[in-house]
């Protein structure tokens, strides 16, 4: 199975053969709030659109304040939406059929500390209508998943934050949910504690679990997701795969290791180029290197530009060392899209 | 249901997790085991205390006359009366002689326990013409030696004998508590029928109402309050919000959850309470279980506050804090509701009615007369009553279509003989009802009765007659000093002094006794007939607690039932003189309760608490029957019918009951007839009309024929009744009555549908368990409140 994304503007991705999870559609959420000059309403969604089909990890990206965790608690059915709609597994959110089919691990995670991991387990299994043989059988099949098998007794004020977590994922799965939505569930672990977190989510997602991931910590989300969107201010900025958004958003780099003989002129040089290739000079980023070497980089979206800058340059007699295409990271992506929503105004 | 259970069920896990619920816990264990130890034995009753004594005037008039009058020396109260120590006999004798003499009702007490153990003063041949009971009869009966405890149960029972109308009416068997094999220094003259009774409609719905009306419903709070906020922090709420279960029967089970700490509390006290009555009290009551489910309901109305608080400050500390408030509010309505059920509602109950002509005229249990004006559509004021209920109305007696006489003892109330002597007041519509003197009434007083020509006038044991004729002419010669009295009783209220009395008994004041014999103010404190009263019932009959009194208005017999005798009297045929026993019936069952009695036609009906209604022949005083009245009432007042109508009777929830002969020996008990809440009836035999006064002071009339709605009279509140009617009443209305909860647990834990207060001379007060009420109220409100909080948990964004 694969989750797809896609805004609005992008249109419906295709997969009309596929299971559609998540369906949102214009959806809109605002907070009613007061100052001490009047009411002072904050718009958390406007206007999201958002179809997920069942399959993979799909990454909720966005800053803090961007709606992540409202469009959550949409989904989840804790809050109700201002306008539009939104749909799990074709059933509207809040229903509870649609909940029978969704585990969820909260971003801060409270058990009441009287509970046992075994007895916590049971607890959330029963208020996911399960009987009692098959959350015996859960139990100890998610505790030996989770790694808390044989603290399974002891009671929960005595965990790590890291056993606090994986208990939360254990309880998220419970009941064999078709979609898991974890909200931000490495924050405040070490490195081992995520390490541990993101093992259990690349096993769910190897046994082809629908995971809907909302996190801030990039690096972790470009590891794990398949599907990304970035929430910002209340709207998708951009929403696929990785590689997608950056097809999408940024132009191909390419970096030439250079090796020049003679001397040259760099900023005509740049500029006899720029103007042979069609390019603005903006494109082009040559700096020079220790003895002969230089380093060229340039945007050049187009292949046939990139054959055309190796004949210009073995033309002005340069060697080339070297030759590395470029993607943008993730990061660079997520900070373009976040730094052109700055100047979104609502 | 399974999700919902489980929230229940971890309620239960989180509960026993918690410390406080531990100390809880261990707080009730040593409390019970505080208890355990607590046991009795039955003994006979034999030694007398200063309770005992139903008339100290009495005593002391009858002991006093055994020291100074030669002629009865030979009589069981000389014979008594010699047996007194010096002391005592010095100040019998000055009394005797006329003095005014103060003493102490324990110096008889200990006077006469010593004579229960040297019984020189008995003589069979003195006794002989005493009145002796069955009890009495059979120790006499039984064969030398006798045990220790029986012989002075019988010493004790010879002196009653040789004392009558001076003894509370007491068990044979009295209760002596003990812990850990340790006596109580106190004794409880009562049998074990009576201990169980003390012990289910007291003892335990205090420790009940103590323990979890206050100390468990405030704990509970403390412990639960946080466990709404806790749910609703956003680690913990968003994940069950998560999980397939509705918003609403989440909240519910958490609310339910929430009552199982003041469950775990409540069944851990209410079983050791049980065990512990049990085993060492044998009081097996199951009743006591109830009070589990009860004690939950009324923590479930402050936890139903304390979560609607909780949901929406999402804060522990608020929702206790409100909680309180609630708490005070509710106590503080309370408290104001139950001040004028006092002073304002209670007084103007209307406890007696009498149609004099066109004019009705009640008695209120205030201590006022009023009559109901017809323009004014409200009662009208004769005499002014006491909200603080220290005064006593003699009920009024219609002698004739313009006239009615009563009167007014004061300190009637806490003090049943009064203290000042008592005029009978005559009033007739030619003077504006106004209060006019005529005869004084016998010392102590306590019903007055109309029989043909004759007015009769019960008090303490005796009962005394009069003719009408005598009492009218009286009215202007007692004017004048009445007049001189009113000075004396005047200073009186201003001091608050009842005047010179002994204990709660007090004394007859005389003003008149100087210029009578010395013998003459003896009989007057013993409460024989006073100037124009002659002593109706033979010298060996004193109608003494309890007892009831009923006058054949057709054919002028006379029924008296006192301490399980019933007795028919005729007039004499001489036309003066005591009035000779026609029949007489001996009673089974427990005598110390409350009797009522009534005749309709030839059937005399009587009614007793724990007893079918008995039928008997009025002549014959045979048993024609016995029916029964529904379980868990109580008789509390009965009134004949004309011709053979049958009897209407009141019972203690507060309706009437129509009982009929239906064939011979059969009858039957339907209903119930007429309106709720029956404060007093009155049949008026001229009219054919049954005058019914219910829910304070409104009037329904029926008709006596069948029974049948005629009309209805409704007061128009004014003043403070005003107030009560639109404001107090609403307030506490809307205002969930926990107090009340309190009755209803008493009800459950006794078994009964009423309580008896002392409010008299002998009648207590039948006051009526609130069981609906208080459990509607609060079920409402908890409704109500749950109904609201549920709305906003499922609609709110978290």
């Amino acid at each position: 199975m694969i989750l797809k994304s896609a805004s609005a503007s992008e249109g419906m991705m295709d997969g009309e053969d596929e299971q559609v999870v998540v369906d949102v559609q214009q959806l809109a959420k605002r907070y009613s709030g007061w100052s001490l000059f009047g009411k002072k309403p904050i718009d958390a969604l406007r206007g999201v659109n958002l179809t997920a089909s069942g399959g993979e990890v799909f990454g909720l990206l966005g800053p803090n304040g961007a709606g992540k965790t409202t469009l959550i608690k949409v989904l989840l059915g804790v809050v109700k939406p201002t306008s539009g709609q939104a749909k799990l597994f074709g059933k509207s959110v809040g229903s509870i059929d649609a909940r029978q089919r969704v585990g969820y691990l909260p971003e801060s995670l409270r058990i009441d500390r009287h509970h046992t991991a075994r007895s916590a387990l049971a607890y959330y299994g029963r208020l996911s209508r399960m009987e009692s043989t098959v959350i015996n059988r859960r139990t100890d099949e998610l505790l030996e998943l989770v790694g808390l098998k044989g603290r399974d007794r002891e009671t929960v004020s005595r965990f790590s934050k890291g056993m606090y977590q994986r208990l939360g994922l254990a309880q998220a799965l419970m009941h064999d949910p078709d979609l898991l939505i974890l909200d931000e569930p490495t924050d405040g672990l070490d490195p081992v504690g995520r390490n541990e977190v993101r093992r259990v989510i690349e096993t769910l997602r190897d046994q082809g679990k629908t995971i809907f991931l909302n996190s801030h910590i990039l690096q972790e989300v470009e590891m794990v997701c398949t599907r990304v969107a970035i929430l910002s201010k209340g709207k998708i900025r951009g929403a696929g795969t990785v590689r997608e958004l950056s097809q999408r958003l940024a132009s191909e780099v390419v970096v030439f290791e250079l090796e020049v003989s003679k001397e040259i002129e760099v900023s005509s040089f740049v500029q006899q180029i720029a103007s042979q290739l069609e390019l603005d000079s903006s494109q082009l980023d040559w700096v020079e290197g220790e003895g002969n070497s230089s380093v060229l980089t340039a945007s050049l979206p187009d292949r046939s530009q990139v054959d055309q800058m190796v004949d210009a340059l073995r033309a002005s007699d340069i060697s080339i060392i070297g030759l590395e295409k470029k993607r943008p990271s993730l990061e660079e992506l997520f900070m373009q899209l976040v730094n052109d929503s700055g100047s979104d105004q609502e | 249901m399974t999700p919902y259970f489980a929230v229940i069920t971890d309620s239960f896990r989180a509960a026993f997790a918690s410390r406080v619920l531990w100390m809880a816990l261990i707080a009730i264990w040593i409390l019970l085991a505080a208890l355990a130890p607590v046991g009795y034995r039955q003994d006979y009753t034999t030694d007398f205390r200063s309770q005992d004594f139903y008339n100290g005037t009495r005593l002391k008039a009858m002991l006093a006359r055994g020291t100074v009058d030669e002629t009865v020396s030979e009589q069981p109260i000389g014979r008594l009366a010699a047996a007194m120590p010096d002391e005592l006999s010095r100040n019998l004798r000055r009394v005797g002689n006329g003095e005014e003499v103060r003493i102490f009702l324990r110096l008889f007490a200990d006077a006469l326990n010593e004579c229960l153990d040297d019984e020189s003063w008995y003589s069979e041949d003195a006794w002989s013409e005493t009145l002796q009971f069955r009890e009495l009869r059979e120790l006499n009966e039984l064969p030398e030696p006798l045990d220790e405890s029986l012989r002075r149960r019988r010493a004790r029972l010879r002196i009653e004998a040789a004392l009558p109308g001076v003894f509370e009416n007491r068990s044979a068997q009295s209760i002596r508590l003990s812990y850990a094999g340790v006596d109580f220094p106190a004794r409880f003259s009562t049998d074990k029928a009576q201990f169980l009774i003390l012990v289910n409609q007291f003892v335990l719905p205090v420790i009940i109402q103590w323990l979890m009306g206050f100390v468990l419903v405030f704990l509970g709070i403390l412990v639960t309050a946080s466990m709404i906020p806790e749910m609703l922090q956003p680690g913990s709420l968003h994940l069950l919000l998560s999980k397939p279960v509705s918003r609403r029967l989440l909240l519910l089970s958490k609310f339910f959850g929430g009552c199982v700490f003041v469950l775990l509390c409540v069944t851990q006290l209410v079983i050791g309470l049980y065990l512990i009555v049990g085993f060492r009290l044998d009081i097996w009551n199951m009743r006591l279980l109830w009070c589990i489910p009860v004690s939950v309901f009324l923590f479930s109305v402050f936890y139903s506050v304390s979560t609607l608080a909780g949901l929406i400050w999402r804060s522990s500390i608020l929702a206790i804090s409100v909680t309180s408030i609630f708490g005070c509010l509710c106590l503080v309505v309370g408290v104001i509701g139950g001040l004028f059920d006092t002073f304002v509602t209670g007084p103007a109950k209307i406890r007696n009615l009498a149609v004099v002509g066109e004019t009705i005229i009640g008695s209120t249990k205030g201590g006022g007369l009023v009559r109901w004006d017809d323009q004014q559509g409200s009662w009208s004021e004769i005499l002014e009553g006491n909200p603080l209920g220290m005064d006593r109305i003699i009920a009024p007696v219609a002698l004739d279509p313009n006239t009615v006489v009563t009167a007014s003892v004061r300190g009637g109330r806490f003090n049943p003989f009064g203290s000042g002597a008592t005029d009978l007041l005559v009033m007739t519509q030619d003077s504006d009802w106004e209060g006019e003197p005529s005869v004084r009434l016998p010392t102590s007083t306590t019903e007055v009765y109309l029989s043909g020509d004759k007015l009769l006038a019960l008090n303490a044991g005796e009962l005394a007659s009069v003719s009408i004729d005598y009492v009218l002419s009286e009215v202007g010669a007692k004017r004048s000093a009445t007049n001189d009295d009113e000075g004396d009783s005047k200073q009186e209220k201003e001091t608050g002094i009842p005047g010179p009395s002994e204990s709660s008994s007090g004394v007859a004041r005389d003003n008149q006794a100087g210029s009578r014999g010395w013998l003459q103010k003896l009989s007057s404190m013993m409460g024989v007939a006073t100037e124009g009263f002659e002593n109706l019932l033979p010298q060996q009959v004193s109608l003494t607690p309890p007892r009831n009194l009923v006058v054949d208005p057709e054919g002028g017999f006379l029924f008296v039932v006192s301490r399980g005798r019933l007795i028919r009297f005729e007039p004499p045929q001489s036309g003066s003189g005591t009035w000779e026993i026609s029949s007489e019936a001996s009673l089974d069952g427990d005598v110390s309760k409350n009797v009522l009695l009534a005749i309709s036609g030839e059937v005399l009906l009587m009614a007793r608490e724990e007893v079918p209604i008995q039928v008997f022949d009025a002549a014959t005083l045979q048993q024609l029957g016995q029916v029964d009245l529904p379980e868990s009432l109580d008789p509390i007042s009965l009134v004949g019918l004309p011709g053979n109508g049958g009897f209407l009777l009141g019972s203690s929830d507060g309706r009437l009951r129509h009982v009929k002969r239906v064939g011979s020996g059969v009858f039957e008990l339907t209903g119930p007839v007429g309106p709720r809440e029956v404060e007093s009836v009155h049949v008026d035999r001229t009219q054919g009309r049954v005058y019914i006064a219910h829910h304070i002071d409104r009037l329904e009339v029926l008709a006596e024929a069948d029974l049948q709605f005629v009309e209805q009279r409704n007061p128009i509140a004014a003043g403070w009744r005003f107030l009560e009617k639109y404001f107090i009443a609403p307030a506490r209305f809307v205002t969930p009555q926990t107090g009340e909860l309190g009755e209803t647990i008493e009800a459950i834990i006794s078994g009964e549908s009423a309580k008896t207060i002392l409010d008299g001379p002998e009648k207590g007060e039948v006051v009526r368990y609130e069981l609906t009420r208080p459990i509607l109220s609060c079920s409402i409100f908890i409704a109500i409140m749950l109904t609201t909080s549920c709305y906003y948990f499922s609609t709110r964004d978290f």
